[in-house]
């Protein structure tokens, strides 16, 4: 069973292959295989209609409980050899209906033949799974082979459509299956039918289940896909729409029945939606003048009175399903096949062009009347036999829903023999006012496979007393008969209800006939929405409210991001915090001030956060930005913590000076003006998310049930042999965390440069900065001697555009001035810096020193000397700072982080271990005694470096930018001074 | 700085001794991180010229070797029980974390091949990052054939938070993971080597936002951390489970804030609607072997944390998550897929493919099962060799002028003409991301809703097949562009397919087929054995319970 399968797909494979050597007729060797197949079912029939199915089994995913399970019962080998058996002649009729050089006819042979062996294994599955795979590879497989034609519009448009609706039913089904599979316990079908699940979750599986099913036999409101598929080259409209695909989903609803056949939700799901489907697309295939669009609602039709009849779960009607089943099979196949041969020899499927053929083509005619009579149940043929078994089998049975279902049955056989006659008047005979249709003879092994089964259909009427006790054996695993017999497949019952009712169905198909032109009339008059028309639409609505979605969510704009990002945040946790009524946390009460001054500075703190709201100008929200940072640090000082206070104090200005530096490369204002409402919006979903941020914050503080660790600073300060426990903490208790801080400063004062200006530092300086020399570029020099009469410059050195002058020889208060043109110096702000500048590095060393003991440390210091080193450079530009320390931030950098690796490693070195500290008291004449620690070299190592990283960052931030302005400026100039001259 | 609270109210207690390690089982992560630290000293000592061939190199081996070891600790794992933590427990080393760091390191080598690939000298990146885009300085970078070699050891260390991420077994840590995994990301996200400005923005957007979603995160481990007293993941489950630790009388309302917080962290990352903004924004304006690498192994290491978290920790208390990630699959499979349709961008329509999946992956977190966890497995790695393949797809076809990529998928049309081995390979992945059957895409989709179908979460099933088949939609329709379309007039330049992009596209197309024609092999080994009590009978997902021997505790 798996060789034949793996060779169906072999065969698939190599047909490419194949079609290149042989042309067309490598189609009669691919034929070889569902032959093959066909002869294998055959060869097992007598046994498993006797009672014993073929099966294996192979695990393939034990762990998801997946089998690679075959398992052939009786509906299985008459559905194998349907699929297989079509399959042979359908291939051997694409051997004459394509011509050789048709184009990507080998990818068409390949994806058939792979489809074919789809469909066998879909037949044979015993797992739902992987009959679920099966059915989704088919689904593929028929998407490639209607669009076959692929420079048409419409064959890509329906293959689209095909994919797009079975693929939705298909994942219905898998939900399905799954649900149904977990709800038994089992994936194997055999299983699963053995002991059926019950329950609620039950009926919504099988609804999903039928779902797939009605979906892949194009039942209403799926049918919209088949009738568009007609665009598939005409053998595949006559295998897939006739014989194979559109059976998957007759088979599924065949082989659940015998389970679930008495379950409301099958049967009457079943026996609804198909007995519409019969009615409305017969009513519909009545005014067509496409021959294969004909065929097409005829099929949609027939497929709705085969779901309906193998849905009704009573045995007799499965057993007349089953017959049926296998009479459409017959009678369809052929009459697609036919249909291809007319267009072939004629070049037209329209009736209204074709006159004449019945004289022409005698042998094509002759087997559309086979199938034609069978179709419209006419004696003695299959479909004769099958219709009077259905009509016998709902009649007998009692139930009111099934007698309606009759009703609907029989007005749909009546539009059945209507659009038969259609068929048959319009394909075939002489129109008064059409001349005859010329007509190239079709080759004899074209008109074989059709009128083939024509002859089958003819055979199997008398035979079918002889197939019953076949397909009875499906049919008796449907275990209720509503109280009768079981009844039997025959020709001849008897003058009873069915005979007359089929005598009734062709006196109307008749009537439908004689008057087919008001039929037409009214068909068109009275015709239902277009599905596909509903389609479009469905796909329209679809794409424009996505468009719609995707405009209001998915702009690009991160303040949207975030605020949907904030808004779920605050509404997830509202809802716990409310449910769970979190004020009534057990927490101390809220202590709202110490003193009641801590006002005024949380006044200025929240004013000047909403005014920075409202701001437009981004220095001054900078500053107001600032202003809260300060109102921050007054708090700490009211809280008694004046080095957190000194530390923010500072931080803050360093910033500040930090943020004008950067903003004199941006614009002054902020670019878009926010609108008022979307301005508000953000205002409250900020303040929403704030207060819960804050609220929690004081649910973390306020929900401590232990002691805090902070007692037990004091003494570990008096221990490291200091009074200030902040300093301490830093560097001694604390020291492996500073030491991890201070690493992090370096490598951002690395890659602040770095990032900033794409070159090595060293290169910014290319001469040696001396302290007292000067080296300036030479353009900017030359600029500024002009405006400066007293510039007159000893050149000490030129490399490149660079020169170095001595600036010793006019003594000035800050001798870097001489590069700034006149009209931005300030004489007093020089003076100013210039003497400030050795009290605040007093100040900062002090700072530094006393860090230990009181207010100060190694990281305020450091920042109060950096200031120092900014006032330099806002009073005396770029020049005065490269002069003003005469190291290169990078030397100080890492001065600083070898201090304090050092100091870390000495521990170990001479004490016990890394960071151990260590004290000696000095004593130096007219002081007090100085006491120092280890702790202090390490603080003068973060004081080293802080200075380092400030002086780096007004390298950067500072003169680097100026720099660069300047280099713009020459360089706007020097064009307009061009054009100037020119 | 706000002091932990510990016990004894007097100085802290100071550790003499150092931790005693088991440097064996944390070797993967050893390695990565030594590869990532030396990858720095090469890019300061090592020539330009040599740079890229010994980072390239060295980030390869150590990853292989990773692997290698991560694949001997398989057998090194305890009969009993379902592993060992390791270092204080702070890292758990069992099946599920071993299973998710190898597929990481699978996929990270896969896309390591893919960030090397050099056409003509030129890189995926920025010849010069901080040279400011279109300037003067640039086109000299360009020009002199600059490369990030830097690359190398940030992919290292995003790795190594990848590795540590599913593998953390106490939310600092886990945090920590987070950081190392995403910082890298941020910044690699930026280094696009066109339309770099738009690369920067995306890396900008991506860093605020995750730097928020970072936050809460944390947020969430200090209100956990109130209700449980401890972030220890064993802690967390045994306090769920008795009600409290006693900590604070009435903690509940602590727990649900700390479980919305965690998760909206952990969502984020995921990219689960309504975290997902980021998602098309960062993929589509990252490089393309950085969107691979996030697209895969990014969403495999946020899954595996996010299943550690809400399986361990949050174990016993699944009637409280469940309605949040209900909602949040639900959201994110349906809104995802229909904003999908509209999507004209290739990257931008795989980014939100990526988002559906995180939606169907969710489907089975919430089945709370030893078979939720197994589909949420499969289904990732599954996922992760497919998205590799599609976004090595993507690099190869670029505009016809300018050496772009063609982002536009008008510029597709007709491309099975030109080259028919490209579009059927992304004719394949596409069909794999519609869970067609015999492709990987089929099994991990039938493993996430089988679990979910078992834990009577069918209505979400049925939401996910919808959203499922809105998807295939409109891949199929991108198959229909590519194979049936008259080509577009402009039509795109492809790129003959490198030994390094092929070897990716390869390897893709292999496991894409291989995982769906032969997953038994994947499914029985790798994954947790069905445990003693699922063999007794599968546990009714009444009990709010998730089965606990599949994880450390």
């Amino acid at each position: 069973m798996v060789w034949l399968l793996t060779a169906h797909f072999a065969a698939a494979a190599l047909a490419p292959l194949l079609v290149r050597w042989w042309g067309r007729n490598a189609f009669l060797a691919l034929a070889l295989v569902p032959a093959a197949t066909t002869g294998w079912a055959l060869a097992q029939a007598l046994g498993v209609v006797a009672g014993t199915p073929v099966g294996v089994r192979i695990p393939w995913a034990p762990e998801y409980h997946l089998t690679l399970a075959f398992r052939m019962d009786t509906l299985s080998l008459v559905m194998t050899l349907i699929a297989a058996g079509i399959g042979t002649l359908i291939l051997v009729y694409c051997a004459r209906y394509f011509t050789d050089d048709e184009p990507g006819l080998g990818r068409f042979a390949g994806v058939l033949t792979g489809f074919a062996g789809a469909m066998v294994g879909l037949v044979l599955a015993d797992d739902l799974i992987q009959l679920y795979v099966y059915w989704e590879l088919t689904t593929v497989f028929s998407y490639l082979l209607i669009g076959h034609y692929t420079e048409r519009r419409d064959s890509r448009r329906a293959a689209a459509l095909a994919i797009n609706v079975t693929t939705l039913g298909g994942l219905a089904m898998l939900v399905g299956l799954i649900m149904l599979g977990e709800a038994a316990g089992t994936y194997l079908i055999s299983e699963l039918l053995a002991d059926p699940p019950g329950g609620p979750l039950t009926t919504v599986a099988l609804a999903l289940v039928l779902v797939g099913a009605l979906s892949k036999s194009a039942i209403l409101p799926f049918s919209l896909w088949l009738p568009s598929a007609m665009q598939a080259p005409t053998p595949v409209s006559g295998y897939l729409h006739a014989a194979a695909m559109v059976k998957a989903g007759v088979y599924l609803v065949a082989r659940l029945t015998p389970g679930f056949g008495d379950l409301a939700v099958w049967q009457y799901t079943t026996l609804a939606f198909g007995t519409v489907t019969m009615v409305a697309a017969g009513w519909k295939a009545l005014r067509q003048n496409d021959l294969k669009l004909l065929l097409a609602y005829g099929t949609v039709s027939q497929l709705g009175f085969l779901t309906a009849v193998l849905g009704a779960g009573t045995r007799d009607a499965a057993l007349a399903g089953l017959a049926m089943l296998c009479a459409h099979a017959v009678f369809k196949a052929p009459l697609f096949l036919v249909v291809g041969i007319i267009d072939h020899s004629t070049g037209t499927r329209d009736l209204r062009e074709l006159s004449g053929l019945r004289r022409s083509m005698p042998a094509v005619f002759w087997t559309s009347v086979l199938a034609l009579a069978s179709m419209a149940g006419l004696p003695p043929m299959a479909g004769f036999a099958a219709k009077e078994a259905v009509f016998g089998a709902f009649e007998h049975s009692g139930s009111p829903v099934l007698l309606v279902a009759l009703v609907g049955l029989v007005v749909g056989s009546v539009f059945t023999v209507g659009y038969s006659l259609r068929f048959l008047w319009g394909a075939f005979f002489d129109k008064p006012d059409v001349p005859p249709t010329p007509v190239h003879p079709p080759a004899p092994l074209f008109v074989a496979p059709a009128l083939l089964l024509g002859l089958l259909g003819l055979v199997g009427g008398p035979a079918s007393s002889l197939l019953d006790p076949v397909l009875a054996a499906y049919a008796d695993t449907v275990p209720w008969n509503a109280g009768n017999d079981p009844a039997h497949l025959a020709l001849w019952h008897g003058f009873n209800l069915p005979l007359l009712l089929s005598a009734l169905c062709l006196a109307g198909g008749l009537a439908l006939f004689r008057w087919r032109t008001a039929v037409a009339w009214a068909g068109a008059r009275f015709a239902l929405p277009d599905a596909a028309a509903v389609y479009r639409r469905i796909v329209y609505y679809i794409v424009s409210f996505a468009t719609q979605v995707t405009g209001a969510t998915q702009r690009g704009s991160l303040p949207i991001y975030l605020g949907t990002i904030l808004v779920t945040l605050v509404a997830a946790s509202a809802l716990p915090i409310i449910q769970g009524r979190l004020w009534t946390l057990e927490a101390p009460p809220v202590r709202w001030w110490d003193t009641p001054v801590q006002f005024i500075p949380a006044a200025v703190i929240v004013a000047a956060a909403l005014w920075a709201l409202m701001a437009r100008g981004r220095l001054f929200a900078v500053v107001l930005a600032g202003m809260t940072g300060y109102g921050t640090a007054t708090l700490f000082a009211l809280q008694g913590a004046p080095d957190l206070a000194l530390t923010q104090f500072l931080v803050e200005t360093v910033s500040l000076v930090v943020f004008v530096l950067v903003l004199r490369r941006l614009p002054p204002r902020f670019s878009t003006p926010v609108l008022r409402t979307r301005r508000v919006l953000n205002l409250l979903i900020g303040a929403a998310t704030g207060l819960l941020v804050a609220s929690m914050a004081y649910f973390a503080l306020a929900g401590r049930r232990a002691e805090t660790i902070s007692g037990g600073y004091p003494a570990a300060a008096e221990e490291a042999g200091g009074h200030n426990i902040i300093s301490v903490l830093l560097v001694d208790v604390r020291a492996w965390d500073t030491m991890g801080e201070i690493s992090v400063l370096a490598s951002v004062a690395a890659g602040v440069a770095s990032l900033l200006f794409v070159r090595r530092r060293t290169r910014r300086l290319r001469a040696p900065a001396v302290p007292g020399r000067l080296s300036v570029p030479v353009s900017s020099a030359t600029g500024s001697a002009q405006t400066d009469g007293e510039w007159s410059p000893l050149p000490l050195g030129v490399a490149e555009n660079i020169v170095t002058v001595r600036a010793e020889a006019k003594p000035l208060w800050l001798p870097g001035v001489l590069a700034l043109s006149q009209e931005r110096r300030s004489i007093i702000f020089e003076v100013v810096a210039r003497l400030l500048f050795p009290v605040i590095l007093v100040l900062s060393v002090f700072l530094l020193v006393t860090g230990h003991s009181s207010v100060g440390g190694g990281f305020a210091g450091g920042i109060v000397a950096g200031l120092g080193l900014m006032v330099r450079y806002l009073a005396g530009g770029r020049h005065e700072l490269y002069l003003t320390l005469g190291l290169q931030p990078g030397v100080l950098i890492g001065l600083g982080m070898t201090i304090t690796t050092g100091t870390a490693l000495a521990g170990a070195v001479f004490g016990t271990e890394i960071l151990a500290g260590g004290a000696y008291d000095l004593h130096l004449p007219f002081m007090e005694p100085v006491h120092l620690t280890s702790a202090l070299a390490f603080d003068f190592g973060v004081y080293m470096l802080v200075v380092g990283l400030i002086q780096d960052i007004l390298y950067s931030l500072g003169s680097g930018i100026d720099e660069q302005m300047e280099r713009e400026r020459q360089a706007g100039r020097a064009p307009q001074s061009e054009e100037v001259t020119a | 700085m706000i002091p932990l609270g510990l016990p004894e109210p007097t100085a802290p207690a100071l550790t003499t001794q150092a931790p005693d390690l088991d440097y064996w089982l944390l070797s993967p992560l050893l390695v990565v991180f030594a590869v990532g630290v030396v990858g720095v000293l090469v890019e300061a000592f090592v020539d330009r010229r040599h740079r890229r061939l010994t980072q390239l190199v060295l980030a390869l081996a150590g990853v292989g070797a990773a692997f290698v070891l991560t694949l001997l600790q398989v057998g090194s794992l305890p009969e009993q029980g379902a592993g060992v933590g390791v270092a204080f427990a702070t890292v758990a080393v069992d099946r599920p974390t071993l299973f998710f760091q190898g597929t990481i390191l699978v996929l990270a080598f896969i896309s390591l091949l893919l960030i090397a690939e050099n056409r003509d000298g030129e890189s995926a990146f920025a010849a010069q990052a901080a040279a400011v885009p279109g300037s003067e300085e640039e086109r000299a970078h360009v020009l002199a054939g600059s490369q990030h070699t830097e690359v190398y050891p940030l992919v290292m260390f995003a790795v190594l938070g990848m590795q540590l991420f599913p593998a953390s077994n106490d939310f600092l840590t886990m945090f920590i993971a987070l950081e190392v995994m995403s910082l890298p990301l941020y910044l690699l996200c930026g280094l696009a080597r066109r339309r770099r400005l738009f690369s920067q923005e995306a890396a900008v957007k991506y860093f605020l936002l995750g730097a928020f979603s970072s936050a809460f995160f944390l947020f969430g481990i200090a209100m956990v951390y109130g209700y449980a007293g401890s972030v220890h993941f064993a802690d967390v489950y045994a306090a769920v489970g008795a009600g409290g630790a006693g900590v604070i009388e009435d903690g509940e309302p602590l727990l649900l804030i700390g479980m919305a917080l965690i998760g909206v962290g952990l969502l984020f990352k995921v990219g689960a609607v309504p975290f997902h903004n980021w998602k098309p924004d960062v993929y589509q304006g990252a490089p393309t072997p950085i969107t691979a690498l996030m697209a895969s192994c990014t969403l495999v290491a946020a899954f595996g944390a996010l299943l550690r978290v809400f399986y361990v920790a949050f174990g016993a208390s699944v009637w409280e998550w469940r309605p949040m990630l209900w909602v949040v699959a639900i959201l994110t499979m349906v809104l995802a897929a229909v904003i999908a349709v509209t999507q004209r961008d290739i990257k931008r329509l795989l980014a939100y493919s990526s988002v559906v999946h995180a939606g169907f992956v969710l489907t089975a977190v919430v089945a709370a099962s030893a078979d939720g966890l197994a589909g949420a497995m499969f289904y990732l790695a599954a996922y992760g060799f497919t998205t590799i393949g599609a976004f090595a797809v993507v690099t190869l076809v670029r505009a016809p002028e300018g050496g772009a990529e063609a982002g536009d998928l008008a510029q597709w049309a007709g491309l099975a003409r030109t080259s028919p081995f490209l579009a059927g390979a992304l004719g394949l992945f596409l069909l794999a991301f519609a869970g067609i059957p015999l492709t990987s895409g089929f099994i991990g989709k039938f493993a996430v809703f089988e679990a979910a179908v078992a834990a009577g979460a069918t209505p979400l099933v049925v939401v996910g097949v919808l959203s499922s088949a809105v998807t295939a939609f409109f891949y199929v329709r991108i198959i229909v562009l590519m194979f049936f379309a008259e080509p577009a007039e402009t039509a795109p330049r492809v790129l003959r397919p490198g030994g390094l992009t092929g070897t990716v596209i390869g390897v893709g197309i292999a496991a894409t087929v291989l995982l769906g024609v032969f997953p038994g092999p994947v499914l029985d080994n790798l994954l947790p054995q069905p445990s003693a009590e699922a063999a007794v009978g599968t546990q009714p997902s009444g009990a709010g319970i998730v089965p606990e021997d599949m994880f450390v505790r």
